[in-house]
């Protein structure tokens, strides 16, 4: 039974890891909004950020920069990953190896 | 097999062996017979007579859809734009039409059918050899017209066939030892339908039907199928395997398209996998044409049967393997029939991840929201190199919020081209005559960047 992560953390406030993810995404997206206002719990893509496919390749190439693993496609889950700053923040800190 | 095909000729839908392996995917594979078995499974279990809108990502559950629709006598619907509006005009178009895809969470307006779950058994079904007429249409391929409004062009069985085996004869399919293709392209889109799912249809190679979109995907699948292995994929994820610097198991070959590929990359992907580097020139109307090895020289050589020929108006005629000559969308210089250099696109078209829009086509949609009272797209010069590039629309639209225009064109227009930046002003830099000098534009742009 998955937990709401609403529950065990305030929804609009970044925690320490998400402030880093927040500051990779800004970065290796050039995106044009301070990391700062990511919502945690805002969409990355679709509505919310806007993200596409063509992001989600350069993220995966800076995230196994940064955190020295790689993402793969895994439909199931990815959805999940990426749904959210604060799902993308606690996947890189589960399978971080740097 | 090359040129025209006779329309009164018979083509196979599978020119392979029963036994042969057409696609392959983690710890499974799929046969010629597997897959007739599948499609008459389909042909009979999905909605009647209504137009299949092919959505589905597994090229597998792809193939078994397209091979549906043909014994079903109709063309399958392909789509790379898959947003809520454009399937919505495809069935105003089409009359009844049932969106076919794989993925649950996809959201389609049409009356839908998702084919998630469980692979089918290996069943045994009707697997005797479909004939189809050679001008019998195996798909409708929509593009995004100059007006945004989306355009198909028909795709026989018998063109199909033909350029299968032009491709085949190109890239040396043989079938003493059958390519193991792995695509990182999705199936509905031209070049992808054509080299992913019609090519192990047709010739003498199988297709990869598991994940392939991470340089870590791609790996796993170069490592999990048979040489020689050939990878069809994009300048942009070629680069990006590139900078993940990562090992791969033997390519005999690398084949990109859907943008121009530099040699610079060419040239590190052949030294980096020992391995050689082809692009094919195409385009959604005609499908593939040419190709080169990026290495060797700027110059393309057309595929087997297909000829080029200036026009009177300065554009270029491509005959052969299509039922009439079609024009050229990109300027050419020609310096033979079968020889030829790419001199560029049109001003007005875009391409991202594969996908070709018009800016006026999409200026257009932005201008017909509601409160916007003038607006215009913009692409920055540098959008085919940079991942990272998307396009910016300037607009006047007093009382209305950038993201309230945003959240008006989500749904309209392919997500890739939706603007990363959407630029309130109070007007355009109109000239006299009311045009947009580029110029202008620029300029517009350079102050925005610098008031930023």
């Amino acid at each position: 039974m998955q937990r709401r992560v609403s529950d065990l953390e305030p929804a609009t406030v970044q925690q320490p890891l998400e402030q880093e993810v927040a500051r990779l995404l800004v970065e290796a997206l050039q995106l044009d909004m301070p990391a700062s206002t990511i919502p945690p719990e805002a969409a990355l893509f679709n509505e919310g950020l806007g993200l596409d496919s063509i992001d989600a390749l350069e993220l995966a190439l800076a995230i196994s920069r940064s955190y020295g693993f790689e993402l793969k496609s895994d439909d199931e889950r990815n959805g999940r990953i990426f749904a959210c700053l604060r799902s993308l923040a606690r996947h890189i800190e589960a399978n971080r190896t740097r | 097999m090359s040129g025209l095909v006779p329309p009164d000729f018979a083509v196979p839908l599978i020119a392979r062996a029963p036994s042969d392996v057409l696609f392959r995917g983690p710890g499974r594979s799929f046969t010629t017979a597997d897959l007739l078995a599948e499609a008459h499974r389909l042909a009979d279990a999905l909605p009647d007579a209504a137009r299949l809108v092919n959505l589905c990502r597994d090229r597998w559950r792809f193939a078994a859809v397209l091979a549906a629709s043909a014994l079903r006598g109709q063309p399958c619907l392909l789509t790379s734009d898959a947003s809520p509006e454009r399937l919505r005009s495809l069935a105003e178009r089409f009359g009844p039409a049932v969106s076919v895809a794989d993925d649950p969470a996809l959201p389609s307006p049409l009356r839908h059918v998702c084919l998630a779950g469980a692979m089918p058994a290996h069943e045994a079904g009707d697997t005797s050899p479909v004939m189809l007429p050679a001008d019998r249409l195996a798909a409708i391929v929509f593009t995004s017209g100059s007006t945004g409004e989306p355009v198909g062009t028909g795709k026989s069985w018998g063109e199909l066939a033909a350029r299968s085996a032009a491709a085949a004869a190109r890239f040396e399919l043989r079938p003493a030892a059958p390519a193991a293709i792995v695509g990182t392209v999705p199936a509905r889109h031209m070049y992808g339908f054509e080299s992913t799912i019609l090519l192990p249809l047709h010739a003498a190679a199988s297709s990869w039907c598991g994940p392939s979109f991470y340089p870590s995907d791609i790996r796993t699948a170069l490592a999990a199928v048979p040489a020689p292995r050939v990878l069809v994929t994009t300048p942009l994820q070629l680069r990006a395997l590139l900078r993940a610097n990562t090992d791969l198991p033997a390519v005999a070959r690398v084949i990109s398209a859907t943008a121009p590929l530099d040699v610079a990359t060419a040239l590190a992907s052949e030294r980096r996998w020992d391995t050689e580097v082809w692009e094919i020139f195409g385009a959604t109307e005609l499908g593939s044409i040419a190709s080169r090895r990026t290495v060797a020289g700027a110059e393309w050589a057309t595929y087997d049967g297909v000829r080029l020929a200036p026009c009177e108006n300065g554009g270029t005629a491509v005959t052969g393997t299509l039922a009439a000559p079609r024009a050229l969308g990109d300027v050419v210089e020609v310096l033979d029939p079968t020889r030829f250099r790419l001199v560029g696109r049109g001003d007005d078209v875009v391409k991202l991840a594969g996908r070709r829009a018009s800016l006026a086509g999409l200026t257009s949609i932005l201008t017909g929201i509601d409160g916007v009272a003038d607006g215009v797209f913009i692409a920055p010069d540098d959008l085919d190199e940079r991942p990272t590039a998307r396009l910016e629309a300037f607009v006047v639209a007093p009382g209305r919020s950038a993201a309230a225009i945003l959240a008006e064109l989500r749904g309209r227009i392919d997500a890739v081209f939706l603007p990363r930046r959407v630029v309130l002003m109070e007007a355009l830099p109109r000239n006299e005559t009311g045009k947009l000098p580029r110029r202008a534009l620029q300029a517009m742009r350079a102050a925005d960047v610098e008031d930023a």
